[in-house]
């Protein structure tokens, strides 16, 4: 019985400081999520549009976002960047979170858009263009509406992933949720198990939802209107 | 000298594909016409490039060299607006290439409303005849992967006739139907040809070129071989390859 009033005791004690925590982790997972996709959308549209040197250009960047850590790429953004010496370019911790984060999600959303756009079968454009539509008029009635059904459940994955990349954060001060976990550990130490445990479960509560839409909207969006035989 | 709709002057293609050394020559100086009202079917073995020409008429395949006009316009030349050349070209494909996230009446409002910035209205009704004239009003509110392959070759054959085309384009048009269900197209197209619409018709169904056909063209490897009306090509055929066509076909 005193286990629980003492863990009990822990939970009360910690939960308004971890949801601080938690409230700070969802504030920037959305803002890099959001600016992250709309980055990520425009440069996965221009990968698909056959352009040669736009693609070389944007697979390089791609390359270089997934193909380093994610900690490293923070470390650049908060600590290398402002020896540039260009005023704008030199971050407070929260900005470079949100700023490196949505860089390192636009990697992923532009390869998901790129692949659905590309998954769409080429009868679909050829279908529109000999009806007299334009390019852009192909993409914008035929091929993406058809695409972005597709990208959903894979976007919804990424979108997990981010919101879990929000611990690295912690290395630059922010007081996000694995940060306010740390410092309670601090205070004390000999609930380390139970704090960390108590900061998985928060996380849990964030991502769950997401992975859950993913589910659904694997079924309800995967595969209706498209028959990809 | 006769009213032509499709001139074809000395087209050349040739198709680069890696695991070949040789270059493909799939059209090799093809010049022809097809007038006003002509129904035209281009026969020939699988590779004969007679795909490749019908989709270089609406220019949805690019040509290395010579001309094609529609109706006094060209196709390749860079100055002519191509998407306006091709809403008057109707095509219709093997695989139908139905717009899969919208259903069959969507289909054929989509184009009239995009490209001949047509009101809702007006698209809609043009949308609901032409479900009727192709034999299929009750289906406009189904996706085309709750259709069968004749149901959907119909709808699509609709969405071409509602930009009231000047020349339709059938490129295999039935090879892809259950055997039963290719009947019902086939007598779509008849239909369509008796009405006086121009046609170049792709296809390996040689009941439908003896009867519908004003001429019969003939390719091998890219080029034209023989031409000649179908009671002609049938009964009579010319050149040596025509004839070792037609006896293993027929």
């Amino acid at each position: 019985m005193e286990w629980f009033a003492h863990k009990w005791d822990i939970i009360d004690q910690l939960t308004p400081f971890l949801l601080q925590g938690l409230w700070t982790t969802f504030k920037i997972s959305i803002v890099a999520i959001f600016f992250g996709s709309m980055l990520g959308f425009i440069l996965g549209v221009l990968k698909t549009l056959q352009i040669y040197p736009l693609e070389k250009l944007i697979n390089t960047y791609l390359h270089l976002l997934r193909g380093s850590p994610y900690l490293v790429q923070l470390y650049i953004v908060y600590f290398v960047f402002p020896s540039f010496n260009i005023s704008w370019l030199n971050f407070d911790s929260f900005t470079a979170a949100v700023v490196s984060l949505s860089l390192y999600t636009s990697s992923y959303v532009t390869e998901i858009v790129a692949s659905a756009i590309f998954a769409v079968p080429t009868g679909q454009s050829e279908a529109s263009r000999s009806v007299g539509m334009t390019k852009a008029q192909a993409y914008r009635y035929v091929i993406l509406p058809q695409a972005l059904k597709m990208t959903i459940p894979p976007m919804a994955s990424v979108y997990v992933i981010v919101i879990k990349s929000t611990a690295v954060l912690s290395v630059i001060g922010i007081a996000e949720l694995t940060r306010q976990g740390e410092v309670a550990i601090m205070r004390m130490p000999g609930d380390i198990m139970f704090i960390y445990s108590l900061i998985a479960i928060f996380y849990f509560f964030y991502c769950f939802p997401v992975l859950r839409f993913s589910k659904w909207a694997e079924t309800r969006f995967g595969s209706i209107g498209i028959d990809l035989k | 000298m006769s009213d032509m709709m499709i001139r074809i002057e000395k087209v050349c293609k040739t198709y680069h594909v890696k695991s070949r050394a040789e270059p493909v020559r799939a059209l090799d100086n093809v010049t022809n016409h097809i007038d006003r009202g002509e129904v035209v079917v281009i026969i020939g073995p699988s590779g004969s490039g007679k795909s490749t020409l019908l989709r270089s008429l609406n220019g949805l395949q690019e040509i290395d060299s010579g001309a094609i006009f529609i109706d006094g316009v060209s196709v390749t030349d860079k100055k002519t607006n191509l998407n306006l050349l091709r809403s008057q070209v109707g095509m219709v494909f093997q695989h139908f290439n139905l717009y899969q996230h919208k259903t069959a009446f969507e289909n054929i409002v989509l184009p009239q409303t995009v490209v001949l910035k047509r009101s809702r209205a007006e698209a809609e009704a043009i949308a609901n005849d032409l479900l009727n004239k192709v034999g299929i009003p009750d289906l406009g509110g189904n996706y085309p992967s709750m259709l069968s392959g004749g149901q959907q070759q119909r709808v699509a054959i609709a969405r071409s006739l509602a930009m009231k085309p000047k020349v339709m384009l059938f490129d295999e048009a039935t090879s892809a139907l259950d055997p039963e269900t290719v009947g019902g197209v086939l007598e779509l197209m008849r239909g369509l040809a008796a009405d006086g619409m121009t046609m170049a018709v792709v296809t390996h169904e040689m009941g439908f070129a003896r009867e519908a056909a004003d001429r019969v063209i003939f390719m091998d490897a890219g080029a034209i071989i023989e031409e000649n009306t179908p009671d002609q090509f049938f009964d009579n055929p010319q050149s040596e390859r025509a004839q070792d066509f037609l006896r293993q076909i027929l």
